[in-house]
């Protein structure tokens, strides 16, 4: 045969299958988009000139790498279900005298348009677009995006070849499975008669266990050292109890409701619970990737687009003050003079100190042993891995600092002390600190000032609010014993708003450097002085959340795309297979309606467990999810619920639609036979 | 007493741009009574598959009227013929038409719960049906466990358990084995002496001599008719056999 025989049998073949082509073309057409614009950004020069771009680009590197094996394991899939339509076409060829070596090239030639268009397609979206996403980085970063367009000729050969390989691997796997079929297998590939059921208890235990564990872990881990290997061990335990579940303990489940004979033999469930037995064994795995995707979309979403909000809060949370000062001291002589600069500067430039705060400390950190803090690694009773989860970092401060910074009046006796605890709470009412003996614990507060190393840190802080500064001395002569060299100092932390611009912040941060600097040299003395900016930080911040928000967003929508081509593929095979059973129902005596509103309901539980099941799987990773916006600064919850909510709200209102669509072509596809 | 009455029943297909129109059956009447099993004969494309279609409901005649125990069954409704069929007609079809979803034993009982009985009411209906039919140890098996002809034996059971007025039987014997002939035909003669009135129709000479009276259909019309009076099955078969040659070679009259 003539190669133009085997052009023209791949174009017909690709047009007959239209309906089943079409989408994943669409799809190939997307991946390629999505690969290109991502790796466009993290390539661009133009991006890595903008303020924060090239710390944006270094979390874009990363989603290349997460796109690049999604696109892997996507398009193979949705490559599979065609490959399980054509193979009846292909039988028939074979038995007309084709051999398998010359289907390998009609396979050979439809790969190759079909990766044509893909390629040309999605290179062209890709680079219309990627301006588009460009600019729209460029506003999540809070800069201006430039108006020149550009193609990154990197990032197309980058995508070109990852994508050659991509479509060299699905021609592989599907002369593979041409290869190893019958001819007369290849013919009756799609009608093979399927089993029913039978129910995997132990899968089903198994399942149902692991999300028993991993719902516990999330909603009890406290410990934010644990939060983050916990979080992941918890996600693959979700992952494969989420599959476990969907397929065989839907069917478990659908068994036993068979076996209560008064509530089976009802014309509501005798025909839906049967046949969910028979679709959940089908699509099970799809079901519980889909699952698994929207609770991805969702936690993804919502976590990051929290990050990018909230923003500011993690600024304020680590920077509570625009200018923020630490003397490595608690000499009045020194802090005093520190003070003075920061007055001197603000009043040069016109403006007042708003909102001064200041309170000395000591800053040490030790081990939480029940209610004692002991400094001294060897006086360690009880030790084990874990030990470093038992580290607590302590801020030691006097009581008259506190009751000057929040306006209070409160008194302690000699061995009295106030608690404020972060991250994990404290539930003695003594507290033992090694060499001083046993504190009585007055009160524990619920609320005090940020504070940025507090933030900056994953272990837990108490800050004890001692009686008076002597105190505090005396804790420092302990634990300076204790470390020698390595002991902490005392500090005094001093900060203050300013009502200007960025530029001017930064601008007076400078000058209290400078100044501070001179006094330095003069005096070799003069202790060391942290002066840090809040807005010199800000666009770090910024790149850093918003990079996240912008990779959550285009990984959410590529996972969106994803759920949404396994739905259609789920609800157009299962038209075809529905069909026949129909017309039997309708024969037997079943109303049109009947049947209609039993597949309805079948549809629709099918189609909304994996929803519902995500919406759960969210709710208990929310505590976790909330425990580690916690170490980026973000501690405010509301938003997070809000947000959350938020999200799944757009994703139902999304799925509905989705929905609709699909159920409407496998309506469609069932009412074309006869009867 | 006269169960089912047909009277110039007449159908025609209209291709569906209005072209050609197709007498699929031109004028065809004939009865059957209570208990009888009517046998209908004829050669593909003679209109038993249409005629077939309109006695079960599922298309509406052009012209004539059938009516079931005095009931026109053209004119009831949309809406409730479904429920009619279930209620009145039992169907056993060449491909048996189970779901795969079910057991047999609920393949069986899927018209009654569709009529809304209780379990225990269709375990009570079920357990004499199987036993005649010898089906009860493969209850809990699924279609694609068990051989055609216990297929079929359980679609007979399904059409049974309603206890319809009429079963209508589409070639029951169109994709069995020899031995599973023979089996279901015994069956279905068992049932019919029970009382049960059978219309099958059929182009098997064998299944037909199994009948009590046999219409043959020629080009949309009941051409003729063999009672079996007290023919033997072997008789009848002999009989059939030269009705068919005398059909065949075009002969005006028998």
């Amino acid at each position: 045969m003539r190669t133009g025989v085997y052009q023209k049998l791949a174009i017909s073949g690709i047009r007959k299958n239209r309906k089943t082509y079409l989408p994943y073309i669409l799809t190939c057409i997307g991946m390629v988009m999505m690969n290109y614009i991502i790796s466009f950004l993290s390539q661009n020069q133009t991006v890595a000139a903008m303020r924060g771009g090239d710390d944006m680009q270094m979390v874009l590197g990363l989603g290349c790498g997460v796109m690049a094996v999604f696109s892997v394991i996507f398009l193979f899939y949705t490559n599979s279900f065609l490959i399980r339509r054509r193979k009846k076409e292909f039988g028939l060829y074979n038995i007309l005298g084709m051999g398998k070596r010359h289907l390998f090239r009609v396979m050979f030639w439809e790969t190759l348009i079909v990766a044509a268009i893909a390629l040309g397609g999605g290179l062209l979206c890709g680079i219309l677009f990627s301006k588009l996403a460009e600019l729209c980085m460029a506003k999540i970063l809070g800069t201006e995006g430039s108006l020149i367009f550009s193609i990154e000729w990197g990032a197309v050969t980058g995508t070109i070849l990852l994508f050659a390989v991509i479509f060299f691997l699905i021609l592989v796997n599907g002369i593979r499975q041409i290869h190893l079929a019958k001819p007369v297998e290849l013919l009756s590939s799609e009608a093979i008669g399927e089993r029913p059921p039978k129910i995997r208890w132990l899968s089903s235990l198994v399942g149902l266990a692991l999300l028993v564990a991993a719902y516990y872990i999330a909603v009890t881990t406290e410990d934010p050292m644990a939060v983050i290997t916990l979080f992941f061990m918890a996600v693959i335990m979700v992952i494969i109890a989420t599959y476990l579940l969907f397929i065989s303990g839907s069917v478990a489940l659908c068994r036993l409701l068979q076996k209560k004979k008064s509530y089976y033999y009802k014309t509501n469930h005798f025909v839906s619970v049967s046949s969910m037995a028979y679709r959940m064994k089908r699509n099970g795995a799809g079901l519980a990737t889909i699952c698994i995707l929207s609770t991805m979309v969702l936690v993804m979403i919502s976590a990051t687009a929290c990050l990018y909000i909230g923003t500011e809060d993690a600024i304020r949370q680590r920077y509570p003050r625009n200018i923020g000062m630490d003397t490595y001291s608690v000499e009045e002589s020194y802090t005093e003079a520190v003070h003075e600069i920061a007055r001197e500067v603000v009043e040069s430039h016109g403006l007042l100190l708003e909102n001064e705060l200041r309170y000395r400390y000591l800053g040490v950190a030790g081990y939480l042993q029940e209610n004692e803090i002991v400094f001294d690694q060897s006086k360690l009773t009880r030790f084990g891995l874990d030990s470093y989860s038992d580290v607590r970092q302590l801020f030691i401060i006097p009581l008259e600092d506190y009751n000057a910074l929040l306006g209070t009046q409160e008194t302690l006796e000699e061995d009295q002390v106030l608690l404020y605890c972060t991250k994990v709470d404290y539930n003695y009412d003594t507290l033992a600190i090694e060499g001083l003996g046993t504190l009585r614990v007055k009160k524990i507060l619920s609320e005090f000032v940020a504070n940025g190393i507090d933030t900056m840190q994953m272990i837990p802080s108490i800050f004890v609010f001692v009686p008076d500064l002597a105190k505090m001395q005396q804790i420092f002569d302990i634990q300076a014993a204790a470390y020698g060299d390595n002991s902490s100092y005392q500090y005094e932390c001093y900060g203050f708003d300013l009502s200007c611009g960025e530029e001017e912040q930064i601008a007076i941060q400078q000058e209290i450097k400078d100044r501070i600097t001179q006094l330095q040299l003069a005096d070799a003395a003069f202790p060391t002085v942290d002066c840090e900016s809040s807005a010199a930080e800000r666009t770090g911040f910024y790149a850093l959340y918003g990079g996240m928000f912008f990779l959550g967003i285009l990984l959410g929508l590529v996972f969106i795309l994803a759920a949404v081509l396994m739905i259609y593929y789920k609800q157009v095979s299962e038209g075809y297979e529905d069909q026949a059973r129909f017309l039997i129902m309708q024969k037997v005596g079943m109303t049109k309606k009947e049947i209609r509103k039993s597949i309805n309901s079948q549809i629709l539980t099918v189609f909304f467990l994996p929803l519902l099941a995500a919406g759960v799987h969210v709710i208990f990773a929310f505590p976790m999810i909330q425990r580690m916006l916690v170490m980026f600064g973000l501690s405010n919850v509301p938003l997070l619920v809000l947000v959350a909510l938020g999200c799944y709200l757009l994703f139902g209102v999304f799925y509905v639609v989705v929905y609709r669509g699909t159920s409407r072509a496998y309506f469609k596809i069932v009412s074309g036979a006869r009867g | 007493m006269t169960i089912l009455e047909v009277n110039n029943l007449k159908k025609i297909y209209t291709t569906r741009f209005g072209g050609n129109q197709v007498m699929a059956l031109k004028d065809v009447s004939f009865q059957v009574e209570r208990g009888e099993y009517v046998a209908i004969m004829g050669e593909s494309g003679s209109g038993k598959s249409t005629l077939l279609n309109i006695l079960a409901a599922l298309d509406k005649p052009t012209g004539g009227t059938v009516l079931l125990e005095g009931k026109d069954i053209s004119k009831i409704k949309e809406s409730v013929l479904a429920e009619f069929r279930r209620d009145n007609l039992g169907f056993v079809f060449q491909e048996f038409n189970l779901l795969d979803t079910f057991t047999l034993e609920d393949n069986i009982y899927l018209p009654m719960v569709l009529a809304g009985s209780s379990y225990p009411q269709m375990r009570e209906r079920l357990i004499p049906i199987i036993e005649k039919l010898g089906i009860c140890d493969i209850m809990n098996k699924y279609p694609y466990e068990v051989s055609g002809g216990q297929k079929q034996r359980a679609a007979v059971a399904r059409a049974l358990i309603m206890r319809p007025k009429l079963i209508l039987a589409d070639e029951p014997t169109g994709a069995l084995d020899s031995k599973a002939i023979d089996e279901l035909l015994a069956m279905f003669s068992r049932v019919n002496e029970d009382g049960q009135t059978i219309l099958m129709v059929t182009h098997s000479v064998k299944a037909a001599s199994h009948a009590s009276r046999v219409l043959f259909i020629k080009d949309g019309e009941v051409f003729h008719q063999i009672y079996r009076g007290n023919s033997t099955n072997q008789e009848l078969y002999q009989k059939i056999s030269d009705t068919l040659t005398v059909l065949a070679t075009g002969g005006e009259n028998v």
